[in-house]
């Protein structure tokens, strides 16, 4: 499998200010790349910089394998992007506007017609073929607007945060197609910055901030940066300082802490340490409510590697 | 591909509702105000009976001259009957005059005539005029008789009553015969409210602009975000600008014949026999208004609403102007500021149709039209870097 | 306190069109103040006239055009062709006579020779060619008794000097009074266009769907909160309507402090609160910011041209008047104009002017019901 971008050393700056500092990376063909990282990190600008619609002091983007210019037309026919902004006419209807952008790709009318069924199939916009944009909601809005960028079948398509303020509906049918997108070969920049849809959906992350790359990889990969393996919560009330210091001199306990009746404690290693815990809550004689163990976020990971939230 | 984006472009601009009312439906609506605004205004020019009255006593009885002039004046058989005349006491006269009933009334006493007014105006002078012609033909009979009677050709008292009968049908059997020639070589296109609708059509091809504005944003990256759609396509910018402004073009002329087609049968204007060229001129207004919005769409960087804006307040201010709330404005500004209307695309227009309305030659007209094709050429010219322009510092 | 605050960032937004309407006033008045500054005196209307002499101005010739000169306004346009027919077409020059090669011999052989001339066809262009045609005529029948050209011509220009004695009845200054009632015609426009696009924005800013949903579920009272944006807007208007008042002190001057045009001024108190609630009804019906400048310019301008705030009230054609009746700027110009010529102010002079500005109450009142009935309707809604 050949690589479908590669970006080297792409600087972009505005007005001294460092939006993409230095960045490299490559896009393998037929996966998701999730590009991770809070608002104002670089995401759009460095797609922005692939597309060639900014101009960047450095570096140089290559895409299947040739460089990537604004007349570079081969390339354009190849790629589909989804904006972060609904980028449709209101003027005109869901199935006039995916046409039309469809059509700057595809002259074929046939053709055209069966692929712009296939956008609506995906996206599951065909019963509003003849709504104007106003009348969508937000989350049909989003649909339509990713339908207008991947309705000519691209090899590569971008997705820059196609699911903000999207209702839980919209959003997992978006995140269906995407995969279903794949499936049918074709290679994915999602940025993004929620967590759960890179750790469902991605298979290499990279993390951006301040435009530069804090850390990339899989999943699994990224959640070994992180220093804990497991988190556990205690609901109890009232619990004595002693059984805290006590929790403390477990062999692989990182952190504890108690406040508000919740007990949380972080580890290191992430075997047996529910039944350990349990164990001794028990033989004390403690009693408590709840009681949840959970694995690392890529929230975790960000915390880490920034000492900050990735969501803001 | 051209044709796609060409039907889509003309599409959009089609069903944008406020494209759509400035540049087809408002001036419509204007031209209907100007036609009821206006549609009396030349023939109120012309005279109107002038309603006046008349002292009955007896010194104007007795007056043959002064008594036969008003009642031919205000013969109702008279083609060039003048006024309207009531024959009343001077207190109901009085009456009439406070109550703005007549413009003024007549008095002749031992004195001699006078004419009573309540304030200066065009009805007041004539009325003074008309009486003034009356006493001075009566001067022009006593001198002529007086001097007949220095050089003894009369005598007696007899003589001279008889003689100045004689001479008062003589006098006005001479001003009969002799009338004077007078002949008239003005145009016969004078009416002035065609500068209004004049100003109408150049403010249609202006508006337009918000057309060409609307349509060039839209292949824009860093106007909209349809743009960046448009931008990250295999299709080349020129071509897809080329199409989108066209499909701009073509609109705009569409508004631009309705606003004609509505003109010329309902509001029933008379453009000329040159319609030919009233359209030639028409349509290289509509291109003036094009490149003015693919210029503000290329130059100005802020907001639709804001480039809109400028270009309503642009043509507006053209407008005014060329004449569009007064035409005395056009003509202080041609006299006094002609550099000021070289340069108003909006005068252009209106002064080329102008020109083709009232002038035999075309001269004026033609240079009128090099005018916005040169005005257009310089807006565009201007507009290339900045639509050439395929990357961006920022979007 | 805030919401007068928010108000005037709001209104700061609008400072563009209340400067461009606020300078199309003045460039109307201003001009008009200066087109009718050369009439002054009864011999107001005497005509404007170019005359072009190619004959030696001797004789009968210097006889005639000194009679056009001393009756005549004479326009100083210079001699071509363009100039003179574009001077005729703007109506700057009403009447031009052309006096040919050898007028003043062949009149005097008898041959009533043919003078050419181009007029604009209305009054002054028929009083102009009267006066013409006078000289014409009385030089005509003296020349068949008088064969001494001097002679001659001292006996026409005696007997064209008669004047008739005229006696003006007014005392009232016609003509500063015209230039006041002009004025405040225009500002029919600009109180229509400025209160109705001004308020309308700012209408649609505060009462947004967003924006209406967060203000009712603050703490301030509902209508208090309302209470503050008409008083605010209310401020507005009127500070706009001052604004315009002492505009016309400065353009027109003296005149302003008479009684006429106290009532001038009243009057158009009057209607700067029509035209609030006018716009307030136009806020609560257009929810569309976009809309509002079509609307404001078809309404200003529609009112405007259809009952003469632009074009003379007399050349208005009737069926147009009687239409325009039901439109409040009707009733506001007709003062204006009754104004310009009133005389005397007494009850029965007023009486008219009082009925005209009891007519602008009353559709200040029902545009006030229906812009109540257009938000209450909404609100259930919403």
């Amino acid at each position: 499998m050949g690589n479908v971008i590669e970006v080297q050393n792409l600087t972009k700056e505005y007005k001294n200010i460092k939006a993409v500092d230095a960045l490299s990376f490559e896009v393998r063909e037929g996966e998701i790349l999730g590009l991770l990282g809070p608002n104002g990190s670089g995401k759009s600008t460095t797609i922005n910089c692939i597309l060639s619609l900014l101009n960047f002091s450095k570096g140089s983007i290559k895409l299947f394998g040739s460089e990537m210019k604004p007349d570079a037309y081969e390339l354009k026919s190849k790629v589909g992007v989804v904006f972060q902004d609904v980028a449709v006419f209101d003027e005109l209807t869901v199935y006039e506007n995916i046409d039309y952008f469809c059509g700057l790709y595809i002259k074929n009318k046939g053709i055209r017609k069966q692929y712009i069924q296939d956008a609506l199939t995906l996206v599951g916009l065909e019963e509003f073929t003849k709504f104007r944009p106003k009348q969508l909601s937000g989350g049909l809005l989003r649909r339509l607007n990713i339908a207008c960028g991947i309705a000519h079948k691209p090899k590569l398509i971008f997705l820059d945060e196609p699911t903000v303020a999207v209702d839980p509906q919209s959003r997992n049918n978006i995140l269906d197609g995407i995969k279903q997108l794949r499936d049918n070969g074709a290679t994915i920049v999602y940025t993004t910055h929620y967590m759960e849809e890179v750790e469902i959906l991605c298979d290499r992350v990279i993390i951006l901030d301040k435009g530069a790359i804090l850390a990339s990889g899989t999943n699994d990969e990224l959640k070994e940066l992180a220093k804990i393996e497991e988190k556990i919560t205690v609901e109890i009330s009232n619990l004595d300082a002693r059984y805290i210091e006590a929790i403390k001199q477990f062999e692989t306990v990182d952190m504890v802490t108690y406040s508000d009746n919740l007990l949380l404690i972080t580890y290191q290693k992430g075997k047996n340490n529910l039944v350990a815990l349990m164990d001794f809550l028990k033989q004390e004689g403690i009693e408590y409510s709840k009681i949840y163990s959970e694995r690392p976020t890529l929230n975790d990971v960000f915390l880490e590697l920034t000492g900050k939230e990735l969501r803001d | 591909m051209f044709i796609h984006n060409f039907k889509y472009a003309f599409k959009t601009l089609f069903r944008d509702k406020m494209l759509i009312f400035w540049t087809f439906a408002f001036p419509i609506i204007l031209g209907t105000f100007f036609n009821l605004a206006f549609s009396d205004i030349e023939s109120s020019e012309k005279f109107d009976l002038i309603k006046i009255a008349v002292i009955e006593n007896d010194v104007f009885q007795n007056n043959e001259i002064w008594r036969e002039s008003f009642a031919a004046l205000s013969d109702a058989d008279n083609a060039e009957r003048l006024f309207q005349t009531q024959y009343v006491s001077e207190d109901e006269a009085q009456r009439l005059l406070e109550d703005q009933e007549i413009a003024g009334y007549f008095v002749l006493t031992d004195h001699g005539p006078t004419v009573v007014v309540s304030s200066s105006g065009i009805e007041e002078t004539i009325l003074q005029y008309v009486t003034q012609e009356v006493s001075q033909a009566e001067e022009m009979i006593q001198t002529l008789t007086a001097s007949a009677m220095a050089k003894g050709e009369i005598s007696t008292a007899g003589d001279q009553n008889a003689f100045y009968a004689q001479l008062y049908s003589e006098v006005m059997g001479i001003a009969q015969e002799s009338e004077p020639r007078i002949q008239n070589i003005s145009s016969e296109n004078l009416s002035y409210t065609m500068i209004e609708f004049y100003t109408l059509i150049a403010m249609t091809c202006l508006y337009g602009g918000i057309l060409g504005m609307v349509a060039v944003n839209l292949n824009l990256a860093n106007m909209s975000n349809q743009g960046k759609r448009v931008s990250v396509s295999p299709m080349r910018k020129g071509k897809l600008i080329f199409s989108s402004v066209l499909a701009g073009y073509i609109t705009q002329v569409i508004g631009v014949s309705l606003l004609f087609v509505y003109t010329i049968f309902v509001l029933k204007v008379d453009y000329g026999d040159t319609l030919p060229l009233v359209v030639l001129l028409t349509l290289c207004g509509c291109l003036a208004g094009l490149s003015l919005g693919i210029a503000m769409a290329v130059l100005v960087k802020s907001n639709d609403n804001v480039k809109t804006g400028i270009i309503i307040s642009v043509t507006m201010v053209g407008c005014f102007l060329s004449g569009m709330m007064g035409i005395t404005m056009k003509y202080i500004i041609d006299k006094n500021l002609p550099l000021l209307n070289r340069i108003n695309p909006a005068n252009m227009i209106t002064d080329g149709l102008y020109a083709l309305y009232y002038y035999d030659t075309l001269d004026r007209y033609f240079v009128n039209v090099a005018s916005l094709l040169i005005f257009s050429l310089v807006m565009i010219v201007v507009s290339i870097s900045g639509l050439r322009r395929q990357r961006y510092d920022s979007i | 306190m805030i919401v007068f605050k928010t108000f005037l960032r709001v209104l700061n937004q609008c400072k563009v069109p209340i400067i461009l309407y606020t300078v199309i006033l003045v460039a109307f008045a201003g001009f008009n103040m200066q087109a009718s500054d050369s009439s002054a005196g009864f011999m107001a209307s005497k005509p404007d006239v170019l005359l072009i002499n190619e004959d030696d101005n001797t004789g009968i010739t210097r006889g005639l055009t000194e009679y056009i000169e001393s009756n005549c306004t004479i326009v100083d346009i210079k001699n071509d062709e363009d100039a003179i027919n574009d001077a005729l077409f703007y109506r700057d020059v009403h009447y031009v006579i052309y006096i040919p090669q050898h007028y003043g011999e062949d009149f005097l052989n008898g041959l009533n020779p043919e003078i050419q001339i181009k007029s604009t066809g209305d009054f002054q262009a028929s009083y102009a060619e009267m006066l013409l045609s006078r000289y014409i005529k009385v030089a005509a029948i003296y020349a068949r008794y008088i064969e001494d050209e001097q002679e001659l011509t001292a006996k026409i220009g005696h007997t064209l000097s008669k004047q008739t004695e005229v006696e003006i009845t007014s005392t009232l200054d016609t003509n500063r009074l015209t230039k006041s009632a002009l004025y405040y015609n225009f500002a029919n426009y600009s109180i229509l266009a400025g209160c109705v696009y001004v308020i309308c924005l700012i209408l649609s800013s505060f009462k947004s769907e967003p924006i209406r949903k967060r203000t009712a579920i603050s703490s301030m009272e509902y209508k208090k909160y309302n209470r503050l944006l008409l008083v605010s807007n209310s401020l507005f208007a009127v500070v706009l309507w001052l604004f315009y008042v002492l505009l016309s002190f400065v353009l027109v001057g003296n005149v302003m402090f008479t009684a006429q045009g106290l009532v001038l001024i009243l009057n158009s108190f009057v209607f700067t609160l029509c035209a609030l609630t006018i716009a307030f009804l136009i806020g609560n019906l257009v929810k569309n910011k976009n809309a509002v400048n079509g609307i404001v310019n078809v309404v200003a301008l529609g009112s405007s041209f259809l009952c003469g705030a632009f074009v003379p009230v007399e050349w208005l054609p009737n069926s147009v008047l009687t239409v325009a009746h039901i439109l409040p700027s009707y009733w506001y110009i007709q003062t204006n104009e009754r104004l310009k010529t009133m005389e005397a102010l007494n009850f029965g002079t007023l009486r008219p002017i009082l009925f005209n500005m009891g007519m602008l109450l009353v559709f200040a009142l029902v545009f006030t019901v229906a812009a109540n009935l257009v938000s209450r309707a909404k609100r259930k809604i919403g």
